[in-house]
Parts: structure tokens; C-alpha cells; sequence
């Protein structure tokens, strides 16, 4: 090469001194050929060349190539600001198309440089166009360029850094996959936009672009207007959809309905409801949207006869359908189904179901911790009524409590109402009996009165956690309730309730009904009328804001402050810039509490954003603020902006978590278990670990129930800590002198780790990356049991069934099988303790061995007796899921399965490398990857989604189907009876005894 | 023979006669012409490509930029040396295996190395020196200069004076004068640094002047603030350097506590 030649640039720069100009030029030309080499002896004589390119009266083309030059030799010594400065003088000469590294860093650069720019003339949107031409006109070469080459990511990701949705809208309609494209856009615009504004615009820009295309992907534009706040879209396309003679079309309306429903976003969702015409006609299959769900014949009398406030409207079913023609008949048909799926009580339903059935907590776990407690330690006591009610919430078995009506009896005053409540949780989505079920504890309007206040207002808070964000049934109920008590109580269980049931309907009147609470200034109920009134107006970012603000200084009380001030910050929920200047007036207050507040409005107002502004500002106050609640809860606030990126979470507080003060201690150990929940991450058990052993007592508490938060569902097949943490959990219940307040996060903790029936798990994110409100809200009300324990159910707000539930036209749950493409020991349920024999807990080593063994035969056994025994697994509500169909050798065991002590080596046998699941099933987290459908299927999905609800297009329509999820819940009369003994008073027992107790449920026991 | 080559041979030609005319602006001009003549040469470096009449332009060049070389040093023009010697040095450094050496070689890098040493550029003067293989230093051009800097820097500089009588080449003479002020230039700033006055006498021999005349003329135009008093030379000394800055201990001191207690905070 050419370039070997010469060993020094010295002559060609002695040529530029030249008075020839062709001399120069020639000399020009050479040295850029040659800068690459020589640029540090370029470097000593670059003034010249400037010179050169400043000289008016050298040929344009000629000052371009000094230009060229001097930028080049700039981009050799770093000096990248200058380089590029110059590259702009060089005009057509810098070619973008170059591959070298100087084009490729300089434009970077140049792209970085116009990015800003438009940003912040953009934001400051008074004195825009002060941008060089040159620049753009290089950003716009890069553009084309990339365009031309099929770089369409590439382009679209630089159009929107640059805010240039002209070139994002060409870079996406001229691509070749318009889809794939346009849901990498979506992908992008919600990772990396951060200001809410801009990422309005892109989104708007894709619906655009999205329904011009000739086969629009509805799922994705309904998900986009869903951001966008754009309920009339989403009402058109599902009507259009609806209106289709394809029944396919109709799946894909269900379909999207329960994506949307996902995203829990109640306002929105009653508003495209609101916006789709009522059916016209009534036929008889649908004519009570809940009817369309498969409930078993036994619960139907019971569902009509209570299901009083919501059945109303349906329930008056004509029961002459007149002849109109066949697709007006369909058409409503389809109509009232969706309003079903859309006001949430479809998936409430099955999810209810789901649990129920394949509720597999372990009562055990349970017995242990309340063998453990001593009888008058009464937070204790109340931590394992709450863990009990977390165990099983969703699931509606409360067996546990009616087995221990005595113990249970036990619990007073707030630990009354807080064990009331948990019934609200246990029964969480029953939505047609949960008033009936909560009708012995609640207030009887004059009507002896006998109940105390606290269950009594216990009971309007489990109605609120049963209805939370699907009230529409409820909200009148509590209101009445509401307005007609003025004992502080009740008030605080009903301005909870209200707040749960109408969560983000922003509701004028139930708004008034609250305030009025709060002005009466009772510290009791006005705290809790202050988070009533900020979960009623969750993330509108109203003006009533400004109100709570006034009155947290006007009053006294601390309480009533602190519960203004959470009640704040829900308002601005997601609403990112916007709620600066709140959060600017909030974090300046004198009152550390007011300043508190401001952490959990940061928290929100970015919630998941990973904004990092808003991190820096958290950092500075989590080392910087005199008061120590609100250190904690600025570090603390750090998990819900980081519950995107849970990898980045134990980096950025790891170093807090070591800080010598407990409060950002613990702040850091919660900001972990709140981003990392239910993900396993391994670095965050890591962080954890060193806490739960912390010298201060409410650090290892929190750590405790981070650490569960963090492990929930996960066994110890796929991580070996759990096992460990499972059992440091119960050596800290079992150990006499451990401190209450770690002894209550143990016990709490080991209610997390097995939510739901170890059906459920914490997801702040929907699966299509949207914010899940209620399960954000949830958490962060959830996090202020530090200061008030009942506080603590709100968890059950973020638990998510982790479930595929397939669903086929008529939204009932057919029964196929799909693959899980991994092992089934990674994911099964973890292993059931055993039962205590007949002396104490003392457990040998080997028993542990023996009864996994035990286990794996029962399951070997049960699945080579499977058709023999069906009725059997069906009792056992366990239709064959996680059951072995990748035999072979299992059976082979049969024989000997029955003995007691088989050697463990036995089991040693190669595990399968996949597992048969049939729907509907339990699909953790981690094991979504692994889903695969099978070819041969009859049932093909409308979308492939690994979990969730998932609408399936029947191959073969004409055969008849075989449902399952059919044992609906109906334990109504059995709990009424059995709870109001423990916590009633004795005239409502008598009363409940009336009623015949049914036989309990069918539980599944170890053997 | 290419059309090209022989234009520029031509020129060359004419442009040889005007030196040997001493007729500095027309071979100043024709030189200017040549240059961009030759820049049509694809044989030249920095493009070394192989064409047929490759040598003979090479040839040709190196010769022109000799001659530019030369030309400079009638001139008395230390720009137009360097430039022209930069632009003539790859044909030595680069185009030595295409070439054969030419006779001027060392004579113009030894008039470079005179160059370097009365430009008072030591170091490069050395960085050349290095450049040069082992054989050329025996050369007497090379030779020369390389004993006229180790006399400079011995401080031998009645050495240097007389090395004048022994040059290898007529075109030495310029520099040759040149270095004798370099000298004087040398001993006046030494004295200066060393002595607080001297007589006139002494100052004369001292800078080798041959009369009191030379050293005054000498003393106006180079050293005004040099004053002549009673027949002596007072040096004025530089001005008091300022004392040594103080170290700002105590701010250190602070500032550096003041970020432990930082820290202590973070954490």
C-alpha cells in the first residue's frame, strides 16, 4: 500500500507553505490521504491548515478539504467538539457512508449533538431553529442513508432520538416488515422515550401509521391508545372487530379486551366499555355475562340469588328473543361477552378459579408458625393472621381459620379489624359473593348494632380488597356506609374500602363523601381518608392535589399528614414532568413527613421509568436529608423507579446497603425486593442474604420479607437459597429469643414466599410492558406497614396469577395439553413440609429424602393409575397438571410405590426433558421461554403468549369440547359460619349457625 | 521520452542557467513552475507509484529540489531551505532503493545539520543525526557539522570560529557567518547571566569582536539594555526572579479534611 512509502509527512506539510496554491492543493490532497498515519505530525502544523480553510479566497472545494483534514486530525487528538465543528465546514466531502472509525464517531457525535439540540428546543419551545442547517443536513444524509440500506431499526431509532417523526413515519412505511417494525418501535418508544410528551406524539404516530396498513395489528394499536388514553379508538376497533361475520375476528376482540384488562386501568377500561352500544337483544345464551363463565351447576341458584347489585341489569334476561335477523344476534351476543371481559369480572373469574383449584398452599407452614407464637404476643399473632390471609389470597380457602376459631378469637381491637380484612383478601375477586360473605361483619344499619366497630370496619376494608378496581358494584354500598357511621373505625375501614373499589375512577361525589372525613380531623380516619382520597385519584394528576396539600398543614395530627401525603403522591401516579413542580414543592417542605411524601411522589410520578433524574434526586436525598423515614424512603423509592430494570437495582443501592445507618439499610433492602419481585434475580438474593442476619431488628425484618418478595414461587431446583431461606425463615419463628419485629417479618415473609396457593407472583409490569396500577399502587401503600399494619394487605393488590389460561369462543377453558420444554422438577410446586408426627418437629435428615421420594412416587403412581383413579385427581383439583407424560421408566415403579421407606437411589432415574401441561396450568415467570403449543394441537392461540388469558381458534369446531376449570368456589355458607364464630360476637354466631355448613373443600393433604 | 518529462527537463535546464546567472528571480520563478510540474508526477512520492520513466523523474525531481535547496542558501532564505529540504528528504529517506545516491547527498544534509545548529535547534539537530546510517557520518560534510556542535557545546568557541577556514563547500559560507553570531549571541547571554560588569576591553575579546566600534554597534542592536559606563559593560540582571511560590499548606490542609468529612457523610 501506497501509505508505506513515505516515513513522514514532513514534506507535504512543508509543501502547504508553499505559495502555489496547486502546490497546496496538491499538498491538501496528499495529507488526507495520509492523516491517518500521520496525524501526530499533522497535529504541530494543524493552525496552517486552518488558516487555509479560513483563507477567503481559496477555492471553496479546497478550504472543504482543509476543513476535512482539520477535522480528522481533531478527531485523532480527541477533540471531538472541534472535529466535528469542522466536519460541518467540509460539507459533501464528509461522506457518511465511509466505514472507518472517524465517520463512524463523528457521527455519533453529530447525531448526539442534534439530538440534544432538538431536545431542548423542543422543551423550552420559545426560541427553536437556532440549529446549524449543516448538522441537519448531515443527520438527514444518515437517515436517508440507513433507509436506503434496510437499516430500518437503526433509522428509527435515531428519527426518534432527533425527534424526527417525519423520518420515523418514511423509515417505518418503507420497511420491508411494517409489523416487525412497528412493534420494535413500540418497544423502543417505551424503553427509551422519557418524557411522557414526546412519547404520546411517537405513539399517536404509530396508530397512524398502524391503520393505514392494509391488516392493522389491532392488539398493538389497542395498546397504544390504551397509553394514549383513547378509549373511543379502542371502542371502534373492537366494534368493527365484533360486527365481523369471522368468528376468528371475535377471538381477536376477546383477545384484545383481555390484554387490555391486564394493564388494570380501571378508568380507561369503564370508559371503553361506556363507548360500545348496549346489546340490543338479549339472547338467552349470554343473557347474564357472568353465566358465560363455566360455573358448575351446585353454585348457579346461590351466584343468581346473592349476586343482587350486579346481576340486576342482565339478569332480567328476556326470555323471549325476539326473531331478529342471525347477525344482529351474534353481534350482541359477542357484545355482552366482551363488556364481561372489558369490566374485568371474566378474568377475575377464572383467574378465582385457577387459584382455587390449583391451590396448593400448605397449611403445615401455617400450623408451625401458630404453634411457635406465644399466646400473648399479639403482633405476633396478627403477623400470622396476615400471613395466613397472603398464603391464600385469591384462593377463597380459609380453612385454616376455621380450624383455629379459638386462637383466632384471641385477636382484639385493630387486630380484629386486620384479621377481618384478611377475609377481604382470601376471597380478593370473589366479586358475586364477597358481599355476602362479609355481611355478618358488617354494619347493621340500626339493626342492634351488636358487631364492634373494628370488624366492622375490618369487613369494609376486605370489601374494598375484594373489589379492588372493579367496584362499580360495591361503591354505593361502602359510600352509604360511609356517610352513615361516624365512628373513626369504621370510617378508616370504609374510606380504604372506597378508595380500593374506585381506585383511579377520580369519582367526584365518592371524592366529597371522603373529604368530609378527613375535615372532621380524627386522626384515625383521617389518615386513612387521606390514601382513600389518593387511590380515588390515582395518576390523574388533579388539582386536588393542591387541597391535600393545604390541609396536611393546616392540621395537627402526624397521621392524618402522613396519609395526605402518600394520598399526594398516588395523584400523580405516572405522570412523570408533570409532577415536578409538585414533587419540587413537596421535597422543600419543612415537614419531614411532607418531604416523605415527596420520595413516594418521585417513586411514583417515575415509577419503572429508570428516569435518571429522578434517581439522582433520590441518591441526594437518601444521603442528605436530616430525618431518617424519609432517607428510608427515598432509597426505598429507588425500587419503583428501577422495577423495570430489576437487574440495575442491587447495583445502584448496594452500596446503601451497607451504609452504617438501619434506615437506608432497610430502604435499601425493600428497593430491592420491590423492583426484583418475583423475578429470582440472583444478584439481588445476594444483597439480601447479609441483611437477613442485620444486628438491627427491623433490617432483618425488611430483608425478610424482601428476600420473599424477591423468591416468591421459586423452588429449590432452580435456585438452592430458597431452601436455605425457607428454612433460616422457620429456625427465626421457631427461636424463643428472636426480636418481635424480625420474628414478624419471618412469619410475614413465609406468607409472601408461598402466596396465592404458590399460584401467584409480584408483577409490576403486564406482559406488554405497561405499568400494572393497582400492583404498583399496591406495593407502595403496602410498604407503609412500617407505620400501620393493616396496611400490609394492600400486597395482595400486585399478586398476579401466574397461569395460562387458554380460552375458546365461548370463554370457557377447554382442555388441551401444551409442551413446557424444560425439565419439571425446575418448576414444580415446592415440596410440602411433612406432617409432624405424632412427637415433635424433630426431623431426622433422611425424612426429608424419603418423602421427596414419597412425593415423586405418588406423582409416578398417580399418573399410571391416572384413568382408574380420575375422579379421584379431579377431587384433588388437580387435573394432571405437572403430571409425568414423558414416562417410560416411571412406571416401572408402580410395584413397590405403595412401601413407606423406599431407598433413595432409587429415584435416581434420568429426569424427562420436557413435561406435558394442560390448561389451564400453572406457567411461573421463568418458565414462560420454555411454552411451546403443540403442531398437531385442536386448539391454535390468537396470539402466542406463554401466560395470561389467551383466546384459542377451535380447528375442529364440530366435535364436542371437554371443559375444565368447572369447580367453582362456593364455600359462602361454610366461611360465614365457621369465621363469624372466631370473630363475630355471640348473637351473630347464633344467627350464622342457622345456616347448614357445608362440607369444607376439597383440600389436598399430603400423605 | 514523455512528453511531461521533457517539458520539465527542459525547464530544469533553464532553470539551472538562471542559477548559474545568479539570476534569483528568474530561477526563483521557473523553480515555482517546476514544482507544480512535478506534482503531476505519479512516480513521486508521497505516491512511489511504479511507472516506466519512474528513475528518470525521480531523478529529475530529486535534482530540482537540490538545486531548490541551493537556491535557498544564495538567497539567504531559512523558509524556503526548510521547505524545499523537507520536500527534498524522501527522495533520500524513501526512494532509496529506486534511486541511486545522489553526489549532493551529504552536502545537503550536512548544510541542514548547520542549518539546525544556527537556528539554535538542538534537537533536532540530533534527531537528524540519529536518522543518518553510520557510514555517512564519516562523510566530511557530516563530519564538519557534527564536530562544530561538539565544540558549540563544549563551549569551545574559538573552535567554531576557525572551523569557518575549513568548510567542505562554498555554500557553507552563509550558515558558516551565521553560526558566528549564533556564538556571540551564546557568550553575550552567558556573560550576562555570569557577570555583574565587564570592561569594555574584556567585553570586546570576550565576543570576539576586533574593535570597540563592532562591540558598541554590536551592543545597540542586539543587547539596548545593556549600558556602557565608564568604560565598562553593566549587565543589567534580569530582574529579580520572584521568590519561590509559597505552598498553600493550610488551604490544602482544609480542603482535604473537609472532602474526608464529605465522604463520611455519604456513606
Amino acid at each position: 500500500m501506497a501509505a508505506t512509502m513515505v516515513s513522514s509527512a514532513g514534506g507535504l506539510l512543508a509543501m502547504l507553505n508553499e505559495s502555489h496554491p496547486l502546490l497546496k492543493q496538491q499538498a491538501l490532497q496528499n495529507l488526507n490521504n495520509y492523516v491517518d498515519q500521520f496525524w501526530p505530525e499533522i497535529s504541530t502544523s494543524v493552525t496552517i491548515i486552518e488558516s487555509l480553510y479560513e483563507d477567503e479566497e481559496f477555492d471553496q472545494n479546497q478550504r472543504q478539504l482543509a476543513a476535512l483534514l482539520v477535522s480528522k486530525v481533531f478527531y485523532y487528538l480527541g477533540e471531538l467538539n472541534d472535529s466535528l465543528s469542522y466536519a460541518l465546514g467540509a460539507g459533501s466531502l464528509f461522506d457518511v457512508s465511509e466505514d472507518s472509525d472517524y465517520v463512524h464517531t463523528l457521527l455519533a457525535k453529530a447525531i448526539d449533538e442534534y439530538a440534544s439540540l432538538k431536545t431542548k428546543a423542543i422543551e423550552s419551545s420559545a426560541d427553536a431553529e437556532s440549529i446549524d442547517p449543516r448538522l441537519e443536513a448531515i443527520v438527514e444524509r444518515m437517515l436517508d442513508k440507513c433507509i436506503a440500506d434496510g437499516k430500518y431499526q437503526q433509522a428509527m431509532g435515531i428519527a426518534i432520538e432527533c425527534r424526527r417523526l417525519d423520518k420515523l413515519e418514511e423509515a417505518i412505511t418503507r420497511s420491508d416488515n411494517v409489523h416487525g417494525t412497528l412493534s420494535y418501535c413500540i418497544g423502543v418508544s417505551h424503553c427509551f422515550i422519557n418524557r411522557r410528551e414526546y412519547r404520546c406524539e411517537v405513539l399517536s404516530l404509530l396508530v397512524n401509521v398502524y391503520q393505514k396498513l392494509p391488516s392493522p395489528d389491532y392488539l398493538s394499536i389497542c395498546q397504544c391508545l390504551m397509553f394514549l388514553d383513547e378509549p373511543e379508538g379502542v371502542a371502534s376497533i373492537l366494534e368493527k372487530l365484533l360486527r365481523s361475520d369471522n368468528k376468528d375476528d371475535a377471538l381477536l376482540a376477546f383477545q384484545i379486551a383481555f390484554d387490555l384488562v391486564e394493564n388494570e386501568h380501571q378508568a380507561f377500561l369503564l370508559n371503553v366499555r361506556d363507548r360500545l352500544p348496549t346489546p340490543k337483544s338479549q339472547p338467552l345464551e349470554s343473557a347474564n355475562p357472568r353465566s358465560a363463565e363455566p360455573v358448575s351447576g351446585e353454585t348457579e341458584p346461590s351466584t343468581a340469588s346473592e349476586d343482587v347489585p350486579m346481576a340486576e341489569g342482565a339478569s332480567v334476561s328476556s326470555t323471549s328473543a325476539p326473531e331478529i335477523d342471525k347477525s344482529e344476534e351474534t353481534y350482541s351476543e359477542r357484545l355482552t361477552k366482551i363488556k364481561g371481559i372489558l369490566s374485568g369480572e371474566t378474568s377475575i373469574q377464572l383467574t378465582l378459579q385457577f387459584l382455587y383449584s390449583h391451590n396448593k398452599s400448605d397449611l403445615l407452614i401455617l400450623k408451625a408458625i401458630k404453634q411457635s407464637v406465644e399466646m400473648r404476643n399479639s403482633v405476633c399473632h396478627s403477623a400470622t393472621i396476615y400471613s395466613n390471609a397472603i398464603m391464600h389470597a385469591g384462593t377463597t380457602v380459609d380453612t385454616f381459620l376455621r380450624e383455629n376459631l379459638d386462637w383466632l378469637s384471641r385477636a382484639t381491637n385493630w387486630a380484629k379489624f386486620s384479621a377481618t380484612a384478611g377475609l377481604g383478601v382470601i376471597h380478593r375477586g370473589h366479586l358475586q359473593q364477597g358481599r355476602s360473605l362479609m355481611a355478618p361483619y358488617l354494619p347493621q344499619g340500626g339493626a342492634g348494632g351488636g358487631g364492634s366497630p373494628y370488624s366492622e370496619g375490618g369487613a369494609l376494608y376486605a370489601l374494598g380488597l375484594i373489589h379492588a378496581n372493579h367496584g362499580e358494584g360495591i361503591k354505593q354500598f361502602l359510600r352509604d356506609s360511609l356517610r352513615s357511621t361516624n365512628v373513626e373505625v369504621i370510617q378508616h375501614g370504609a374510606c380504604l374500602g372506597l378508595g380500593l373499589a374506585a381506585l383511579g375512577t377520580a369519582d367526584e361525589d365518592i371524592y366529597d363523601d371522603i373529604k368530609s372525613v378527613l375535615y372532621t380531623d380524627s386522626a384515625v380516619a383521617g389518615e386513612a381518608a387521606g390514601i382513600g382520597m389518593g387511590l380515588l385519584m390515582v395518576g390523574t394528576a388533579s388539582e386536588k392535589a393542591s387541597e391535600m396539600l393545604a390541609y396536611a398543614h393546616e392540621t395537627q395530627h402526624e397521621k392524618i399528614i402522613r396519609g395526605l401525603a402518600l394520598g399526594i403522591a398516588l395523584t400523580v401516579y405516572g405522570r412523570e414532568e408533570e409532577a415536578d413542580t409538585l414533587i419540587e414543592q413537596m421535597t422543600r417542605d419543612q415537614d419531614p413527613i411532607l418531604r416523605y411524601g415527596g420520595m413516594y411522589a418521585l417513586a411514583l410520578a417515575y415509577g419503572g421509568t429508570a428516569n435518571n433524574k429522578a434517581i439522582r434526586q433520590l441518591l441526594h436525598f437518601a444521603v442528605s436529608d436530616v430525618s431518617d423515614d424519609v432517607r428510608r424512603t427515598a432509597v426505598l423509592a429507588l425500587g419503583f423507579v428501577m422495577y423495570s430494570e430489576p437487574e440495575q437495582t442491587p447495583r445502584i443501592v448496594s452500596l446503601l446497603s451497607e451504609s452504617y445507618n438501619p434506615h437506608v439499610r432497610y430502604g435499601a433492602a425493600l428497593a430491592v425486593g420491590i423492583s426484583c419481585a418475583g423475578t429470582g434475580l440472583s444478584e439481588a438474593i445476594s444483597l439480601l442474604e447479609p441483611l437477613t442476619s442485620d444486628v438491627v431488628d427491623f433490617v432483618r425484618q425488611g430483608a425478610l420479607i424482601a428476600m420473599a418478595m424477591v423468591m416468591v414461587q421459586m423452588n429449590e431446583a432452580s435456585d438452592s437459597r430458597v431452601g436455605t431461606f425457607r428454612r433460616q425463615l422457620e429456625k427465626i419463628i421457631l427461636d424463643k429469643h428472636e426480636d418481635t419485629m424480625s420474628k414478624m417479618g419471618a412469619i410475614l415473609a413465609s406468607g409472601i414466599l408461598d402466596a396465592g396457593g404458590r399460584n401467584v407472583t409480584i408483577r409490576l409490569l403486564s406482559k406488554t410492558k405497561h405499568d400494572k396500577i393497582t400492583a404498583v399502587v399496591g406495593l407502595a401503600v403496602f410498604s407503609q406497614f412500617w407505620y400501620w399494619y393493616p396496611l400490609i394487605y394492600f400486597i395482595s393488590l400486585s399478586f398476579s396469577a401466574t397461569a395460562f389460561i387458554g380460552l375458546n369462543y365461548d370463554l370457557k377453558v377447554p382442555k388441551f395439553d401444551f409442551i413446557s420444554n424444560a425439565k419439571p422438577s425446575l418448576f414444580e410446586y415446592p415440596k410440602p413440609t411433612i406432617v409432624p408426627t405424632t412427637t415433635s418437629a424433630v426431623k431426622l435428615p433422611t425424612a426429608v429424602l424419603s418423602t421427596s421420594a414419597k412425593a415423586t412416587k405418588a406423582r409416578a403412581k398417580k399418573d399410571a393409575e391416572q384413568k382408574a383413579n380420575t375422579e379421584k385427581a379431579a377431587a384433588a383439583g388437580e387435573p394432571s397438571t405437572s403430571t409425568n407424560s414423558g414416562k417410560g421408566k416411571s412406571t416401572e415403579k408402580d410395584g413397590d410405590s405403595m412401601q413407606v421407606d423406599t431407598p433413595p437411589e432409587k429415584k435416581a432415574e434420568p429426569e424427562p426433558s420436557f413435561e406435558l401441561v394442560t390448561n389451564p396450568a400453572r406457567v411461573v415467570p421463568s418458565q414462560e421461554k420454555y411454552i411451546k403449543f403443540m403442531e398437531d394441537s385442536r386448539y391454535v392461540p390468537v396470539k402466542l403468549a406463554p401466560s395470561g388469558f389467551v383466546l384459542l381458534r377451535d380447528l375442529k369446531p364440530t366435535e364436542p369440547e371437554v371443559l375444565s376449570l368447572t369447580d367453582a368456589p362456593s364455600s359462602t355458607n361454610a366461611t360465614r359460619a365457621a369465621a363469624a364464630a372466631g370473630l363475630g360476637a355471640g348473637g351473630q354466631q347464633a344467627m350464622a349457625v342457622d345456616d347448614e355448613p357445608q362440607p369444607p373443600q376439597p383440600f389436598e393433604y399430603t400423605s | 521520452m514523455d512528453p511531461k518529462l521533457t517539458e520539465v527537463s527542459q525547464y530544469f535546464e533553464r532553470f539551472k542557467a538562471a542559477c548559474v546567472r545568479e539570476d534569483i528571480d528568474t530561477s526563483a520563478n521557473l523553480l515555482s513552475q517546476l514544482k507544480v510540474l512535478l506534482t503531476s508526477f505519479r512516480s513521486l512520492p508521497p505516491l512511489f507509484e511504479v511507472t516506466p520513466n519512474a528513475v528518470q523523474e525521480l531523478t529529475i525531481a530529486r535534482d530540482i529540489y537540490e538545486h531548490a535547496v541551493l537556491l535557498s542558501v544564495k538567497m539567504g532564505d531559512q523558509d524556503a531551505f526548510e521547505r524545499d529540504f523537507f520536500q527534498l528528504k524522501p527522495y533520500y529517506t524513501d526512494a532509496r532503493k529506486r534511486l541511486p545516491r545522489s553526489p549532493q547527498e551529504h552536502m545537503i544534509l550536512g548544510l541542514n545539520l548547520l542549518r539546525l545548529l544556527v537556528q539554535n535547534r538542538i534537537a533536532e539537530f540530533h534527531t537528524e543525526l540519529e536518522l543518518l546510517p553510520a557510514e555517512s557520518l564519516e562523510d566530511p560534510c557530516i563530519k564538519h557539522a557534527v564536530e562544530l556542535e561538539q565544540s558549540f557545546m563544549e563551549g569551545a568557541y574559538n573552535r567554531v570560529l576557525t572551523a569557518k577556514q575549513t568548510v567542505p563547500n562554498q555554500s557553507y559560507d552563509y550558515f558558516m557567518d551565521l553560526l558566528a553570531k549564533t556564538v556571540r549571541d551564546e557568550i553575550a547571554g552567558c556573560s550576562e547571566k555570569a557577570y555583574d560588569f565587564l570592561s569594555t576591553n574584556d567585553a570586546r575579546q570576550m565576543l570576539l569582536f576586533s574593535s570597540d566600534n563592532e562591540l558598541l554597534k554590536y551592543i545597540n542592536e542586539e543587547h539596548p539594555e545593556w549600558e556602557i559606563k565608564d568604560g565598562s559593560v553593566i549587565f543589567q540582571k534580569a530582574k529579580e526572579t520572584a521568590p519561590c511560590k509559597e505552598i498553600p499548606s493550610l488551604q490544602l490542609i482544609n480542603q482535604t479534611l473537609s472532602y474526608a468529612r464529605e465522604l463520611e457523610r455519604i456513606v
